[in-house]
């Protein structure tokens, strides 16, 4: 692409369904040559799949795609590229084992008159684009020696290498420090004068007003509305995200509390990390009976380390029977890891602290004894961790239990039947035959069928990663009618989430989790979304400290 | 085609979304017609249907003897299961390695070293049948679970492990035999193996039904209904489907992949018993390659290579397909190096097959 055809690029009436699940529908989106348009919506809104469409990832897309007036078919990545399309993934496509250099270059190595590859040109030129995204590295490093954010600079040096018409970044700065933040911005500046459009997916508003011009929201794969991104506020997004006023999406049901009701000082026993961060206002004299998980000083130090994890070092907590804990924090404050720890299912090594479920000290070592005390768990990506997508509803629904039910190992096909029709139908889990495969129903009854496999056990304490991510509107307020109702049966839920709101609005009480310590204890009967937004940055954090709440992954 | 899950054919598809999300046109969602059940039909049972093509066409290029048509000469059919039984066997172990997203390639070494084993036993060491039968098959479940082992509890690789294990059998069958075949003479004097082992070359049931073939076919139900009804066969489609999800759920995975792996030796050790006595023989080297040609029945099966979907019955299909192909190109005087040929393009076919298969299809 020779960097003078600017043109603007229109999307039109675009469609792409998965599986008879549409992800888009009737999309019309443009970018205008030197513009900065930012898409907005919640995870599963259908932002990634819109720009994998304009970027040749995904084919068998409906609509029209036009450069200037002229309609082109971008069916492949190399399409695209030659359209002068290029897209900076949230998930950073990048080759570990190769050097900064030859991933930025993966492909399309300069050649040297003997046809191998020019080393020399290739390193120096890398060097250049480097210091144009501000960092200062070797470009001969082996990509998998960087820290995720200057992985994260490598692809945008990489993306800044192909002089794109049309340069899509997903989430750039979700990794990024403060000050690499500011460098990329330039960089976008930069761009921008040379005439080159920028699609800018983000969760963060307070970037959005800065850098982009125009914002457009998505929600269930349509156009909701168009802001100018200047003007608009963050409510003024947030409720076009999300389809209605904030205050009626977090029903839970009546209010439940034993637990609401008597927040008291502070024991003797948690003496801990958060303590001393005030706000610890929740805890109790309270005994045996109602509490059910008492985490104090939980501390794992792996045995062999794994790069982005972040371990429990020093978390406090508990969780009484009937009562909705939530987990809030920055991406990368260990909430993920601390459930897991609790199942069962975190790094091997050295423990320190206790665990007691119902008053008996725990160290659970893999998730079936984990099930075993009681324990259920939602994991964070179910189509990683929660399905096998391609079995049917009914298997993946009776999949914890199937052992427990058969007699002499053999299974009782009416007795897993009517188990499977119970909890769908309990959890409004919207399919046409529970032998359907579960891949083909959408993200929101998915997660459903997740959560009905583990309340098939029973269990007394339910984990929760991340619900309702990439869950659509309507079953998100489903499934928080839900966790109240398992609530008042006096089951006990740690509820990890990266949206605000939603700590806000289905929790008891709030654990805020910075760099694996629990250092907050928040009431959400007394405080407001932006008070615990405030507590979660107040606490500073490694990269990106005091800049927003990263509101995990997008969809 | 899953063992568990019957296939939704007289239902709509599933909604595109609950209702408060996708609004009134969620109903846009086109429903499948007689010909989507059919392609499902097809893609489920892709080597049953293969099975009859093939079987049609050898009825109709069978040559004919006397006005009766070879092919279907019982002799003829039954012979054919003969001739497939053995692989047949090592075919449903390999199976519910597949399932579980496993490879093992030592079944055919296996073979070998029980194949020896059982001759070794029945002719120096003079112990029964039962005797033999039961120490050759604990060998074959030894071998499996400490391959399953291997590879289950430290992470290694199946492929790698029974890589391995392939070469680690066919060294002991070596050297138990000393290198050379052993003969199995019948009687019932010292040195002769008793005259029940012989069952397996001649016999056959109610004069009609070959021992191996009955063996196979034996084995091949009790594996059907394993893998229909039995928990256990949950825990193998689940590990397969997606091992993380199982360990979450619950499903003692190592356990379960371990088990999978000893059933496979075990069948790999019956088969290579059911070898010896069709041929008489105790055969260090014999078996090589058995490994492929049970994969390659698995794969004409419709079993999927990255574990989670397919069947035994599928796999039975699949053996059968590849014996009577065999059996009309050789009744019709056809080169046997053309028949690689056309067993390899079967091959191909069957998995281009799968990869055509629409999401919508259940495993």
């Amino acid at each position: 692409m020779d960097g003078k055809l600017r043109a603007p690029v229109d999307m039109v009436g675009v469609s792409k369904s998965y599986g008879g699940v549409h992800a888009v529908r009737e999309v019309d989106f443009s970018i205008r040559p030197g513009e900065v348009h930012a898409l907005l919506g919640e995870n599963g809104a259908g932002k990634s799949t819109l720009m994998k469409v304009l970027s040749g990832e995904v084919s068998g897309y409906r609509g029209e795609i036009r450069i200037g007036a002229e309609p082109v078919a971008l069916g492949s990545p190399l399409a695209a590229r030659r359209a002068g399309i290029a897209m900076i993934h949230q998930e950073l496509d990048l080759v570990p084992a190769l050097s900064i250099a030859e991933n930025v270059w993966l492909g399309r190595e300069p050649r040297t008159r003997l046809r191998t590859v020019d080393l020399r040109r290739m390193v120096g030129e890398t060097a250049g684009l480097l210091a144009r995204t501000g960092v200062r590295l070797d470009p001969r490093r082996p990509v998998e020696q960087l820290r995720t954010g200057e992985q994260q600079l490598v692809t945008i040096a990489k993306a800044l290498s192909l002089d794109a018409r049309i340069l899509i970044m997903d989430e750039p700065t979700s990794a990024l420090s403060g000050r690499e933040v500011e460098q990329l911005f330039a960089v976008i500046g930069e761009l921008r004068r040379a005439g080159t459009g920028i699609v800018y997916i983000s969760h963060r508003m307070d970037e959005i007003g800065r850098v982009a011009d125009r914002a457009t929201v998505l929600r269930n794969g349509r156009v909701v509305a168009e802001f100018d991104a200047r003007s608009m506020t963050a409510e003024q997004a947030s409720e076009a995200m999300v389809g209605r006023p904030l205050h009626l999406m977090f029903r839970t049901g009546a209010d439940r509390s034993p637990s609401r009701t008597a927040p008291a000082s502070d024991t003797a026993g948690s003496d801990t990390a958060g303590s001393d961060a005030a706000g610890s206002d929740d805890s109790g004299a309270d005994t045996g009976a109602a509490e059910l998980l008492r985490v104090t000083d939980l501390v794992v130090v792996p045995r062999r380390p794994r790069a982005g994890r972040r371990e429990p070092a020093g978390i406090s907590l508990r969780v009484r029977r009937g009562e909705i804990v939530g987990l809030a924090g920055l991406l990368g404050s260990g909430r993920t890891e601390l459930l897991e720890t609790l199942f069962g299912v975190g790094s091997r090594g050295r423990w320190g602290g206790q665990v007691l479920l119902a008053g008996r000290s725990i160290r659970p070592s893999d998730p079936r004894r984990a099930l075993r005390l009681g324990m259920a768990f939602v994991p964070e990506d179910r189509r990683v961790a929660g399905l096998a997508l391609e079995h049917s509803v009914l298997t993946n629904t009776v999949l914890s239990v199937v052992a427990r039910i058969a007699k002499l190992g053999v299974v009782s096909r009416a007795t897993e039947q009517s188990l499977t029709r119970r909890i769908t139908e309990r959890l409004s889990v919207k399919l046409a035959s529970v032998h359907s495969p579960v891949g083909a129903l959408s993200g929101g009854n998915q997660q459903k069928v997740v959560l009905g496999r583990g309340l098939l056990t029973e269990p007394k304490l339910l984990l929760l990663d991340d619900p309702t991510r990439g869950v659509d509107v309507g079953a998100k307020a489903e499934i928080y009618q839900l966790l109240g109702e398992i609530a008042r049966q006096g089951v006990g839920v740690l509820l990890a989430s990266s949206e605000p709101a939603e700590l806000v609005g289905v929790c008891d009480r709030v654990v805020v989790l910075s760099d694996g310590r629990s250092v907050r204890e928040l009431d959400t009967a007394r405080v407001s979304e932006a008070e615990l937004l405030a507590a979660a940055i107040g606490t500073p954090t490694g990269a990106g400290a005091g800049r927003d709440l990263a509101l995990g992954a997008g969809g | 085609m899953s063992e568990q899950t019957r296939a939704p054919a007289d239902v709509p598809p599933v909604g595109t979304d609950s209702g408060t999300a996708t609004g009134p046109d969620a109903s846009a969602e086109q429903l499948p017609g007689r010909g989507a059940r059919l392609t499902e039909a097809l893609f489920k049972f892709q080597s049953l249907f293969g099975l009859v093509l093939v079987f049609v066409a050898a009825v109709a290029f069978s040559p004919s003897r006397g006005g009766e048509l070879v092919f279907l000469d019982s002799q003829n059919l039954f012979n054919v299961v003969r001739s497939i039984s053995e692989i047949g066997i090592l075919a449903v172990g390999m199976t519910l390695v597949i399932l579980i997203g496993g490879i093992d390639l030592s079944v055919g070494s296996v073979l070998g070293l029980a194949s020896v084993g059982a001759a070794t036993l029945l002719m120096n060491n003079d112990v029964g049948v039962a005797v033999m039968a039961a120490a050759v098959l604990a060998i074959g479940l030894g071998f499996g679970l400490l391959q399953g082992f291997a590879s289950a509890r430290f992470g290694i690789q199946a492929f790698i492990v029974t890589l391995a294990g392939m070469q680690i059998a066919r060294g002991l069958a070596r050297i138990w035999s000393g290198g050379q075949g052993i003969s199995i003479t019948y009687g019932d004097g010292p040195g002769q193996a008793p005259v029940l082992f012989s069952l397996l070359g001649e016999r056959t049931f109610n004069g009609l039904v070959p021992i191996p073939a009955l063996i196979f076919i034996v084995i091949a139900a009790l594996a059907v209904v394993l893998l229909r009804v039995s928990a256990f066969s949950r825990h193998v489609y689940a590990i397969g489907g997606n091992e993380k999800a199982a360990r979450l759920s619950g499903v003692p995975v190592t356990r379960v992949k371990i088990i999978v792996f000893g059933i496979c030796g075990l069948l790999a050790a019956l088969a290579g018993i059911v070898h010896a006595g069709q041929l008489n023989f105790g055969a260090p080297n014999d078996g090589a390659m058995y490994e492929l040609d049970a994969i390659a029945a698995v794969v004409i099966g419709g079993t999927s290579l990255m574990g989670g979907r397919g069947s035994v019955v599928g796999t039975v299909a699949g053996a059968l397909l590849v014996g009577v192909l065999r059996n009309i190109l050789a009744l019709n005087n056809i080169d046997s190096n053309i028949q690689l040929l056309i067993i390899g393009l079967v091959i191909v076919l069957a998995a281009g097959l799968q990869r055509l298969r629409p999401a919508s299809v259940s495993s």
